[in-house]
């Protein structure tokens, strides 16, 4: 596929990110058109700094970066109507205090009635089995939960793509199989930013990064295997 | 007390039906009735059976009731073992009271009202101050935030002791502070990259520096235009 037949194509054309004085990414081209992607690499290889350019969260020093035809960097308020994206640590991306709330807090502004914003809420919780705790203080719930919840709130604004970096690192086995299978499962593009050589193996293609250079893309089980062998 | 702030218990009491701005009108007045008069035993003594009873229409429980309390034994102690220092202990007693039936209250609507509810109430009372440029709309939502980050933030202080005892030095007060700001830095520094990819950020595109990390989120979460 080009890059033009797919709507929601990534495109990253030679992009290199200083921070603080030090190249973190060194000049990144590549076309990311598949449905699920992982992002794999040491720590410290520049995965974290790749997944935040597509949301706008960090801007090139140098090169160009369009997701859907759109620039992060200048039109960063359209890219995150397009764009949800999910942290390790779904602690911090919980904002409002129970679990219906922080996911009504994702319709703020949408202009949506009230009953429009419940019925999306509740609709949204049904999908990944929380509406029994819609009214629960999220810091009730467990890690597995509090992600998927995270999840919610970032879906219930109906993206485009969604980018998650390391959503399962935190997890224990049951709830990083959980929260995998709800990835995996998503109509969306998916970028995922991954230690789990098993998540990876699961996506439609993976990047490889090595100290800031994207030094393979293709076949999960392939670029998997090259990692395993040079990295572990 | 800081723990009521973030539990809602959800039912269908008198009291959890009623609108969130009447309670918070209602808090208003009963903490002015029990704080403002000077310290009477016979006022105090009524106004302890109307929260009580308040506690019993919500259909807490005594038990509820119980807990609220026992969990603010220590401010309440502190309270009153410093005024022991300087006043007679039945005037201490007193308002030490007075303290704990304001704290109780403020409980009892937390306890019957959705988080979302009492902030709505608040940005609809703050709607005038529009006028002069104030976003009602962002102060709600810092209030919000604030009432979510109060159990994450009693964590990382117990983490942060857990770690200190755990490592045999328990007890330095420096080392405690010190770990708990850089902990609640780091936090609310991943609470503005959310935001920020949320679309919770300010109106304007940000002006971007080449080669820099968005200006952070909560840093231009302005309260005023
Ligand atoms: N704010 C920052 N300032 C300077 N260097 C940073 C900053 N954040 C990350 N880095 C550096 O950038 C490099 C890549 O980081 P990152 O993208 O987070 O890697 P990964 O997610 O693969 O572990 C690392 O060497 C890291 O030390
Ligand atoms: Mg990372």
């Amino acid at each position: 596929m080009t890059p033009a037949a797919t709507p929601h194509a990534i495109v990253v054309d030679a992009v290199s990110v200083e921070r603080n004085g030090v190249r973190v990414l060194e000049s990144v081209t590549t076309t990311v058109d598949a449905h699920r992607v992982a992002v794999i690499g040491a720590n410290g290889s520049g995965k974290s700094t790749f997944a935040r350019l597509l949301n706008g969260l960090i801007t090139p020093s140098s090169g160009s970066v369009r997701v859907a035809g759109l620039d992060p960097a200048r039109q960063a308020r359209k890219v995150r109507e397009l764009v949800a994206f999910l942290f390790t640590n779904p602690e911090s991306q919980i904002i409002m205090p129970t679990v219906a709330e922080d996911v009504a807090f994702s319709l703020r502004g949408s202009g949506l009635p009230r009953e429009e914003v419940s019925r999306r809420v509740i609709g949204i919780l049904s999908d990944y089995g929380l509406d029994g705790l819609a009214d629960r203080s999220a810091h009730e719930l467990s890690g597995g939960q509090k992600q998927l919840l995270a999840l919610c709130s970032g879906l219930v604004r109906e993206p485009q793509i969604l980018v998650a970096d390391e959503p399962t690192t935190l997890l224990d086995a049951a709830n990083t199989r959980r929260v995998s299978d709800a990835l995996v499962a998503l109509p969306q593009r998916l970028v995922v930013v991954t230690h789990d050589l098993v998540l990876a193996a699961r996506c439609d293609t993976a990047l490889l990064f090595d100290r800031g250079r994207l030094i393979a893309q293709g076949d999960p089980a392939e670029v998997v295997a090259r990692y395993e062998r040079e990295f572990c | 007390m800081v723990g009521a702030l973030s539990l809602y218990a959800p039912g269908t009491s008198p009291l959890h039906r009623l609108p969130a701005s009447t309670k918070l009108l209602g808090l208003l007045i009963g903490g002015l009735v029990v704080t403002v008069p000077r310290p009477d035993a016979l006022l105090l003594g009524i106004a302890a059976a109307g929260v009580v009873a308040l506690y019993l229409v919500a259909r807490l429980g005594l038990a509820e009731l119980g807990r609220q309390i026992w969990g603010v034994r220590w401010i309440i102690a502190v309270v009153l073992v410093g005024q022991l220092i300087f006043l007679p202990w039945h005037v201490a007693a007193l308002t030490s009271t007075r303290m704990l039936l304001a704290i109780l209250l403020a409980a009892l609507v937390t306890l019957t009202t959705r988080a979302s509810d009492i902030l709505e109430a608040i940005e609809r009372g703050l709607a005038p101050l529009r006028r002069f440029g104030l976003r009602t709309e962002r102060i709600a939502l810092v209030l919000g935030m604030a009432i979510r980050a109060v159990p994450i933030v009693i964590d990382l202080a117990s983490e942060v002791r857990d770690a200190q005892r755990a490592r045999g030095v328990g007890g330095s007060i420096t080392a405690m502070v010190v770990l708990l700001l850089v902990g609640a830095l780091r936090h609310a520094d991943d609470v503005a990259d959310a935001l920020a990819a949320r679309g919770m950020d300010d109106d304007e595109e940000p002006v971007m520096l080449e080669g820099s990390v968005r200006p952070r989120g909560a840093s231009r979460l302005r309260l005023r235009r």
